[in-house]
Formats: C-alpha cells, sequence, structure tokens
C-alpha cells in the first residue's frame, strides 16, 4: 500500500510571494510526492515561478474560486492515474512535515478522505469569536449527520482518494468546499478522519475568505448542507 | 387570522409556493445558492406581509400607502428589480469570463497549430478556398 501515487494539489491565486517557499520546503521535505499549481487567474507572477521551480501548472484563465480550482486538480490527477490527491495551500499555512501523517490513514485504507485538523490536538490556533461560533455549528451539524467527529470542517489541508476525485471531477463546490461536501461525501457512503495537524500563519498574500463572504458564507453552507441532506443519496 | 382582502392571501400563498419550489431548486442543483439567497428573502418578505395583516397595516402606514394591497404588490416589484438588476451584473461578468475563454482558445489554437510541424497554418487557408 507505500506505492500510492499522490499529487499535492495547490491551488494558488495571486501567491508569488509565499509560493516559492512553500514549493521549494514540499520538494525538500516530501521528495517523492508529484506537484501541481493551479493558478486560478492570477494576475501576478503565481504561474511563473511555480514553473521556474520546474513544477507543472495548471493556469485558468480567470478567477474561478479555489474549490474550482481544485476540481481542476482532481481531474488533471484522475486522468493521468493518481491514486490519491492532496489539497495543499499556496500559503505556507500547511506544513509539509505532517503530509505523511495525513496521508497514512488513507494507505492503510481506513478511510477515503483525510482531513488534517487544527482542533484534535491543542495547535495553539485562536480563531475570532464570530467564527468560532461558525465552526462549532458546522463541525456540530456534520458530526451529527455523518455520526463522525469532524473537528474542523475548514480545514484547506485534506487528502482524497482516488474513488473520491472522480466523484468530485464531476460534482465540487466552486467556492467554499466545506461542510457542505463533508456532508455530500459522507452521504455517498465515503470514510473520513481527521489527523491532527499544526497551521501556521500565512507567509504572504490574502485569504480566499475576505470580508464580504463572511456574511454569505454561513447563509451558503447551512443552506447548502440541509439541502445535501435533502438529497438522495448516491449508490457509490 | 383576518384578512384585507383576497389579493393579500393570493400573494402570500403564491410566495410561500416560490419559497418551496426555489429550495426545490436548490436541492435539485438546478439554482446555486448564490442565486437563492435574493429569491428567498423576497419570496419570504411578501409572505410574511400576506399573513401577517397587523405587520402589512403598520408598514404600510409607516410608508404612507393608503391601499394594503399596494404595499405587498410594492416589494414584490422592489425585489423583480433588484433581481434584474443583479441578473445584469452577473451577465456582464458571464459575457467577459465568456471573451477571456476566446482569448485563451485563439492562444491556444495558435501554439498547437505551431507545433504541429507548421503543416496545420498553411493547409487552413487552402481548404477555405477549396
Amino acid at each position: 500500500m507505500s506505492g500510492l501515487r499522490v499529487l499535492v494539489i495547490i491551488p494558488a491565486h495571486d501567491e508569488q510571494e509565499s509560493l516559492p517557499a512553500t514549493l521549494d520546503e514540499l520538494r525538500a521535505v516530501a521528495p517523492g510526492l508529484d506537484l501541481l499549481v493551479v493558478d486560478d487567474g492570477s494576475r501576478d507572477g503565481t504561474a511563473g515561478v511555480a514553473r521556474a521551480r520546474g513544477v507543472r501548472v495548471l493556469r485558468l484563465p480567470f478567477n474561478l474560486g479555489v474549490g474550482a480550482a481544485l476540481q481542476t486538480g482532481f481531474r488533471w490527477a484522475v486522468e493521468h492515474g493518481y491514486d490519491a490527491g492532496v489539497q495543499f495551500d499556496a500559503d505556507g499555512q500547511h506544513d509539509p512535515a505532517t503530509l505523511e501523517a495525513l496521508l497514512e490513514p488513507l494507505r492503510a485504507g481506513r478511510c477515503d478522505v483525510s482531513i488534517g485538523s487544527r482542533y484534535v490536538q491543542r495547535s495553539g490556533y485562536r480563531a475570532p469569536a464570530a467564527r468560532r461560533l461558525g465552526m462549532v455549528l458546522f463541525s456540530g451539524l456534520v458530526s451529527a449527520v455523518l455520526r463522525v467527529r469532524i473537528t474542523d470542517t475548514t480545514s484547506g489541508f485534506r487528502a482524497y482518494a482516488r474513488r473520491v476525485m472522480e466523484v468530485c471531477q464531476h460534482d465540487f463546490p466552486r467556492d467554499f468546499p466545506d461542510a457542505p461536501l463533508l456532508i455530500a461525501l459522507g452521504r455517498r457512503g465515503f470514510r473520513m478522519e481527521e489527523v491532527p495537524v499544526r497551521m501556521r500563519a500565512r507567509r504572504a498574500g490574502r485569504s480566499f475568505y475576505t470580508l464580504g463572504t463572511s456574511l454569505y458564507y454561513p447563509y451558503k453552507n447551512l443552506l447548502a448542507s440541509l439541502m445535501a441532506l435533502l438529497q438522495r443519496p448516491a449508490q457509490p | 387570522m383576518v384578512f384585507l382582502s383576497r389579493t393579500q392571501v393570493i400573494a402570500a400563498i403564491g410566495a410561500v409556493l416560490l419559497v418551496l419550489y426555489v429550495l426545490d431548486l436548490v436541492r435539485r442543483r438546478k439554482l446555486s445558492e448564490e442565486y437563492s439567497l435574493l429569491w428567498l428573502i423576497s419570496t419570504v418578505v411578501v409572505a410574511a406581509l400576506g399573513f401577517s395583516t397587523p405587520l402589512l397595516v403598520w408598514v404600510s402606514r409607516e410608508l404612507g400607502i393608503v391601499q394594503e394591497n399596494s404595499t405587498v404588490f410594492a416589494f414584490g416589484l422592489a425585489f423583480s428589480l433588484a433581481m434584474l438588476l443583479h441578473l445584469s451584473v452577473r451577465l456582464s461578468r458571464l459575457g467577459q469570463e465568456n471573451q477571456a475563454l476566446a482569448r485563451e482558445l485563439a492562444l491556444l489554437r495558435h501554439d498547437l497549430e505551431e507545433s504541429g510541424s507548421g503543416r496545420a497554418p498553411a493547409a487552413a487557408p487552402a481548404a477555405d478556398r477549396a
């Protein structure tokens, strides 16, 4: 099972400042893994700095959102015969040293989606109060529905088995691949497991989650979660 | 419950049916959550005005509207306008994205024809003449 072909998918939007260090660290710490940068309509040199390091880049002609960028990576991974795909932030928040821990449940065949969580153990991460409330709400909702304890629904550090990517390449949320996605995947019969990880401060650049989305985000995710519950679960 | 007129009841029931239909469209992935927001707000407001006569009377008096029925329809019209504007904005963005795709396609086709050992660009005009 150790012969898993793994693709690390790095969605990047205007990340030329932080991407080089992220790629260098990935190369140094996890030399066995293939890297793919999906440039989500960047207006800076994001694609250039990745190509300069010999990393494969898929460029989207305009900004589609982190979910759509990831979906592009899934499609590429499926078409090129990868057994697993890892979602990895370009901004340096994720620690490549924890990649193996994240992939372990997949290698062992224990689950189909492995989620790097900030909250399984104390990791020193403190979010603002409003965001914490949302996290508790969505974590409770997902955990109750799936009967698996998921503490970090917004984690952007996940590993997906090939059969999950095969489904997701056709159907994936364009903007926030969070709670509704986990519910939909759980209802399809995919198993999930959380792995404790450390998250660091971003190196540079802006978060995908901006102020304007902070009002729309709870509405969208709550509605989409409820709708995911009402949808007839597809047979896997 | 006391209703002021039949049109008030019709508007309220119509709004409730619309709420259910919008939710069903979202459930079947025919309507994205993004677009559902304005639809749900508008239909819930119209339904609330239609079913709660005290609320309707109060809102009408505050706005200086003599005929309470007009209030229900005024809100409906206001939301329709907001929806049209929203759609126009979206349509503009879609148009821009569509253009960007076409430009991208032109660049890709050029690269593809160049890499095809230079035969393809020469063959294309010949085919046009024939």
